[in-house]
């Protein structure tokens, strides 16, 4: 199947090649709309989207199977759910899921929503932690799935996002539908390493914040291949969204971070951070864009992009950009592109480390805020061991750079 | 005497200003040896020049040190080597730790002495006896390197370092400006225990205080890119009282 044919269908035509029932209508209508991406595609301008679209796949069938139910961590194996996991106040089911968000930028949303008949929909009724594993085994074909995570009222969850497995030459379309309900918080880690020649990953996703609900979102991205994170957030009244993202990027890989937050109520506040480490010929990208409607007074948001250049062969598309219909409110946003601090090299290297690891320690610096925000120590020390691994092709365990805890029992510092 | 550095007519630029015109000093072994001058003289570009720093081109002229001229080594080369430079205003390094920072500093050296490397137990241990010593808040070391440190933390932090890595040769570039009278003392102490005989020091300071604790063998006059007097502490008095005005340019 090509993605772009697509394009010449109408609402209904696309349920019916699809078949979909009238539950996909908001997804058709929106499809027939704004069209799958072509390399004009604006959201899509820093991306090779053409050869994605233009081929013709196999679809991979999500077959309904026998579904585990064990252990704190939910696994999905080429959009099929394999175990819903054992945990405490989460539920999992496959279930038809209509409530997409129409005001979504992105065709691939759409098509996506389009092509999913059921999604994994995981519901938190309870304080939770755990875990979420996609697995890919499935080569040369299209896998599309979807997810949908509820957070219940004045509930607070930790969700960590991660993926393993070789799909070659596939192509994933697939994200979150993320409800996060009044007075309700999130902290959602996702991390992902893209090996070189794998499938190539699209993940378009909408993030809804109810008042006073909170969502943490961490993104760590190691890619030697292209790849994309979309995804669309809307605030209500006081909401919060604070999203930080740490990518490396090297070889020819075209990756990052194409975003839209919507302030649609009142202080509502967000920030957003990117720190991006490109290496060879990659290109990051950080296209993102918060909007201030004109019924969110009083908010506050915050942007910043800060990239560090590692060759000259490599570029960083960031625009960061507010769009502000309102005049009372606080906000922010700026963009860095550079290479590594000369005056904190030589400094290290006056020391008698060599330039080369003097180098690996500034990089791992850069990261250190982001790897920062994550406040499970635990997840924390993972993140680091997997930049480590990415970045420089080892991961030797050393907890002085991370923690500080045997410091203190050598040193008996607990002021 | 034996000397352990000898810089020979060494002419270097900044960009294209020329800030060393022909500079000799040679500095002996186990002996403290100051450097005073005027602002801008080229006291600072000079320490960059021997430890090889990037701003500074050597356009003529040797430095030799334990008998081979280093002017085209590495920076991290003349480190390990044992050349050691307390900077005049220290870098700040956002998330790198400190402690972790001073022992890759540390082992690095001790690989290339072909000493065993130190476990974070006993590099600590020995770390935490010198913030002690040195009267440094014990939460310095856990810090980002620098980051945020007052001006006198930052110095007692390159003294640290300083104590930690034990180079042969030390040069501290006004390692004295703006610390408190109790940090001077303190520091001052680290420096004088560092005295083994062996060491040289090469101290840059604006402050006759400094050296009444640490006491100079010589004391050089540096203007205008140029050693124009060498003598012994009785100098001090005489520049305290007349300036460096009386001292003529070579
Ligand atoms: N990075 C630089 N770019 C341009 N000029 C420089 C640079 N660094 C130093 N200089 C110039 O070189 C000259 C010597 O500077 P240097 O820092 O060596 O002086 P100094 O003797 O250490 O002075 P001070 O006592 O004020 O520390 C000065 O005129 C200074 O402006
Ligand atoms: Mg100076």
């Amino acid at each position: 199947m090509k993605l772009d044919i697509l394009n010449a269908l109408d609402s209904s035509s696309l349920l019916k090649e699809f078949n979909a029932n009238s539950s996909k209508s908001i997804a058709a209508s929106a499809l027939a709309k704004i069209k799958v991406p072509n390399k004009k595609t604006e959201k899509y301008r820093y991306f090779d989207i053409e050869p994605l679209v233009s081929k013709d796949w196999k679809l991979c069938e999500v077959k309904e199977q026998n579904v585990e139910a064990s252990g704190k961590k939910i696994v999905i194996e080429n959009g099929a759910l394999l175990n819903s996991g054992d945990i405490d106040g989460v539920s999992v089911e496959l279930a038809e899921f209509s409530d997409i968000d129409a005001e979504h930028f992105d065709g691939l949303y759409f098509l996506s929503h389009l092509m999913a008949a059921k999604a994994i929909v995981i519901r938190c009724s309870k304080d939770c932690s755990f875990e979420i594993e996609h697995i890919y085994t499935s080569n040369e074909c299209l896998i599309n799935y979807r997810v949908v995570i509820l957070v219940d009222a004045n509930t607070h969850c930790q969700v960590s996002d991660s993926f393993k497995g070789e799909a070659k030459g596939s192509f994933i379309l697939s994200g979150y539908d993320i409800f996060v309900s009044r007075d309700a918080s999130l902290k959602f880690v996702k991390t992902h390493t893209l090996n070189s020649a794998n499938y190539t990953p699209i993940f378009t996703s909408r993030y809804k914040v109810d008042s006073n609900a909170n969502l943490k979102l961490s993104s760590f991205d190691f890619a030697f291949d292209n790849g994309l994170n979309i995804f669309r957030v809307e605030l209500k009244e006081s909401a919060n969204i604070d999203a930080s993202h740490l990518l490396y990027a090297t070889e020819n890989s075209k990756y990052g971070i194409v975003s839209e937050i919507v302030h649609e109520g009142k202080s509502s506040t967000s920030s957003q951070i990117a720190k991006s480490i490109l290496d060879k010929k990659a290109r990051g990208i950080f296209d993102a864009l918060i909007r201030v409607q004109n019924s969110a007074k009083w908010t506050k948001a915050h942007q910043n992009s800060k990239s560090v250049l590692l060759n000259s062969g490599a570029y960083m598309a960031s625009k960061p950009q507010l769009e502000i219909y309102i005049d009372d409110l606080e906000a922010s946003h700026g963009s860095t592109t550079g290479q590594l601090d000369e005056k904190q090299l030589f400094y290290l290297q006056s020391r008698g480390i060599a330039k080369d690891d003097a180098k690996k320690m500034l990089i791992l610096a850069f990261a250190h805020e982001i790897i920062a925000t994550v406040d499970d120590e635990y997840l924390a020390n993972k993140i680091y061991a997997q930049f480590e691994q990415a970045y420089y092709g080892t991961y030797e365990l050393d907890c002085m750079k991370t923690c500080n805890s045997c410091e203190e029992s050598v040193l008996g510092i607990d002021q | 005497m034996s000397k352990v550095l000898e810089i020979k007519d060494l002419k270097a630029k900044i960009g294209d200003k020329d800030i060393l015109k022909g500079l000799n000093l040679d500095l002996e072994e186990g002996k403290v040896h100051a450097i005073m001058g005027p602002n801008g003289a080229g006291k600072s570009t000079l320490s960059k020049a021997i430890v090889g720093h990037y701003d500074v081109n050597v356009t003529d002229g040797e430095i030799i040190y334990k008998g081979k001229n280093i002017v085209d080594e590495e920076p991290e080369e003349r480190a390990l080597d044992g050349i050691f430079l307390s900077f005049q205003n220290p870098v700040e390094i956002p998330g790198v730790n400190n402690a972790y920072f001073l022992r890759t500093a540390v082992n690095a050296r001790r690989k290339h002495l072909g000493l065993p490397e130190l476990n974070a137990a006993e590099f600590l241990r020995e770390m935490k006896a010198l913030v002690t010593e040195l009267g440094m808040k014990p939460e310095l070391i856990n810090r980002s390197l620098n980051e945020g440190f007052s001006g006198g933390e930052k110095k007692r932090n390159e003294i640290l370092q300083m104590m930690m890595l034990e180079p042969d040769v030390i040069i501290l570039d006004e390692i004295d400006s703006g610390l408190d009278i109790d940090a001077l003392r303190a520091v001052s102490e680290g420096i004088n225990k560092m005295k083994d005989g062996k060491r040289s020091f090469l101290v840059i300071t604006h402050y006759s205080r400094i050296l009444d604790y640490i006491k100079p063998d010589y004391i050089h006059v540096l203007k205008n890119g140029q050693i124009v007097h060498t003598g012994g502490s009785e100098l001090v008095e005489q520049l305290e009282k007349e300036g460096y005005s009386s001292f003529e340019e070579k």
